[in-house]
């Protein structure tokens, strides 16, 4: 793609994303949103073979789905209340339909089906902007409409998708399918504890990115999209197959490293309000989620994984200079002893 | 039937949109565009709009229209489908014209339609035009507006549209 345009479209997408966050007028954030839409589509089309097409085209017909249910419910609420502005959708119609709105945009269950086949079909960079950036503008509304939220419709998306992210993650063998799958499941996370204190949601969402990150990061580095092809790290650089181990690890929510920290927070949360079946279920079926990381690690660092003789050597292609790689593994992992600086958001 | 002109208009506006959602060939989905364009401009002007009432004939159908009646003209098959020709779009245009006559005879045997809000017929209509500011004419003052408290509007509005026009292009190219 010619370099101007390609620069004017990812700024499009950032503008997006940014008039999303920033708007107090319910047309100008569907308006992001539909921009944010528009101007990801050829950067999910950067290759041009017939798997980007369809996962352009199924990415583009569920965001766009998305927003016209967005629009319905924004103008329900226009009807009810008089006003466009974003403090609290006044109407429970309309705050459903919001909700469902922006879990499809999301990845929640029950409207997750397009998250792994679109991350599959496009390159490693694209799925990259698509898991981390792309959840930005959705989880923004979602915190500022979060008093208005259906509480059972939340929850239940919530657990639903964790359980879903976890159980849908164990047959996979290819890398981004799986990252698809530890979104899915860190979505659940993220919403379930909007309606108590979203402040912690916004915490899960930024380390969970720092986290992805760094994941999405370390698999351009070693060129891999498939687990066989990673378990060959240890041959081309074997530092990244520990760094691989603690980012995985991190991910899966052990401390003590910093993937602890948002599921500690969002547990302690829960059970202040005294709800106590819940955090355990959900710290029950993070396991799913921690036994496919798990699973990457022993092909990757633990073992010298099987393969046949010609393929034990990986073809050293010039090596990709991977900019803040090594603070974002830094920060991935060691940020767990700063968790009393979480008194400072109050 | 002056009185119910508007329901008149949207019942018509309701249809040609079936019309076209229920996918024949462009050339006939531009034809319905057409008609649900120029009862869409009836239903605004009824309601003082005739500023934009005519800005929908002269952009969207004398412009954009035009310009997609071209292009499709000149991709089109050699047997383009009709409503009657393919069983599915038949069906589909049926089960909308189904939907639009329940919801008729719906809102004319109750005087209100409670599905997602309470909806009657001619009363509501009325209601939603609030405001009477006298003198000014509600319309051309909100034109203005825009261009000068929804300055940014205009300005994201514009830049969504050339980044459109980018997209498409760099969709449609190719390698």
């Amino acid at each position: 793609m010619n370099p101007l345009i390609f620069t004017t479209i990812l700024m499009t997408v950032l503008l997006g994303t940014m008039i999303v966050m920033m708007s107090s007028h319910w047309l100008m954030i569907w308006i992001g949103f539909e921009m944010n839409l528009l101007a990801i589509i050829p950067i999910l089309m950067k290759k041009y073979n017939p798997r980007t097409m369809e996962a352009s085209t199924k990415y583009f017909l569920t965001q766009a789905t998305a927003s016209m249910l967005l629009m319905m419910a924004i103008i329900i609420n226009l009807m009810h209340s008089g006003q466009w502005t974003i403090t609290k959708v006044f109407n429970p119609t309309a705050s459903i339909i919001m909700t469902s709105a922006l879990a499809m945009k999301l990845g929640l269950t029950p409207f997750h089906f397009w998250v792994p086949e679109v991350t599959q079909g496009i390159s490693l960079t694209s799925g990259l902007i698509l898991l981390t950036w792309q959840k930005l503008a959705p989880m923004s509304i979602l915190y500022q409409i979060s008093p208005s939220i259906n509480l059972n419709i939340l929850l239940t998306m919530a657990v639903l998708s964790i359980l879903v992210g976890g159980w849908g993650g164990l047959n996979q063998t290819q890398l981004r399918k799986i990252m698809a799958y530890s979104s899915i499941a860190h979505m659940g996370w993220m919403t379930a504890v909007l309606a108590y204190n979203p402040t912690l949601t916004m915490l899960n969402m930024l380390i969970y990115i720092m986290m992805t990150l760094t994941m999405f990061m370390l698999f351009i580095h070693s060129s891999s999209t498939t687990t066989l092809s990673l378990s060959h790290t240890w041959n081309k650089t074997p530092l990244t197959t520990t760094l691989i181990l603690i980012t995985l690890l991190s991910m899966g929510g052990l401390p003590p490293l910093s993937g602890f920290m948002p599921k500690w927070m969002i547990i302690q949360e829960l059970t202040k309000n005294n709800s106590i079946i819940l955090p355990t279920l959900m710290a029950i079926m993070a396991l799913l989620n921690l036994y496919f990381y798990m699973r990457l690690t022993y092909s990757t660092s633990l073992t010298m994984f099987p393969s046949t003789n010609n393929m034990k050597m990986k073809w050293q292609f010039e090596t990709k200079r991977i900019t803040f790689l090594p603070p974002l593994i830094v920060m991935s992992s060691l940020l767990l002893p700063l968790t009393p600086m979480l008194s400072i958001l109050d | 039937m002056m009185t119910y002109i508007v329901f008149i208009l949207s019942v018509i506006f309701v249809v040609s949109f079936v019309g076209f959602s229920s996918k024949p060939s462009p050339i006939y989905g531009g034809l319905v565009l057409i008609v649900s364009g120029g009862v869409g401009c009836g239903i605004i002007m009824n309601f003082g709009g005739s500023f934009l009432g005519l800005m929908v004939f002269l952009i969207y159908l004398g412009g954009m229209l035009v310009v997609f009646g071209y292009t499709t003209a000149m991709a089109t098959e050699q047997y383009p489908e009709v409503w009657v020709s393919n069983t599915t779009v038949m069906g589909v245009f049926l089960l909308g014209l189904l939907m639009e006559v329940m919801l008729v005879l719906y809102v004319l045997k109750s005087e209100e339609v409670g599905v997602v809000f309470k909806f009657s017929s001619v009363g509501h209509w009325a209601i939603y035009d609030t405001g009477d500011s006298g003198v000014f004419s509600e319309e051309i003052m909100g034109v203005a507006a825009l261009y000068s408290y929804g300055a940014w509007v205009v300005i994201v509005t514009g830049w969504s549209l050339l980044v459109g026009v980018l997209v498409i292009l760099e969709v449609t190219r190719g390698d």
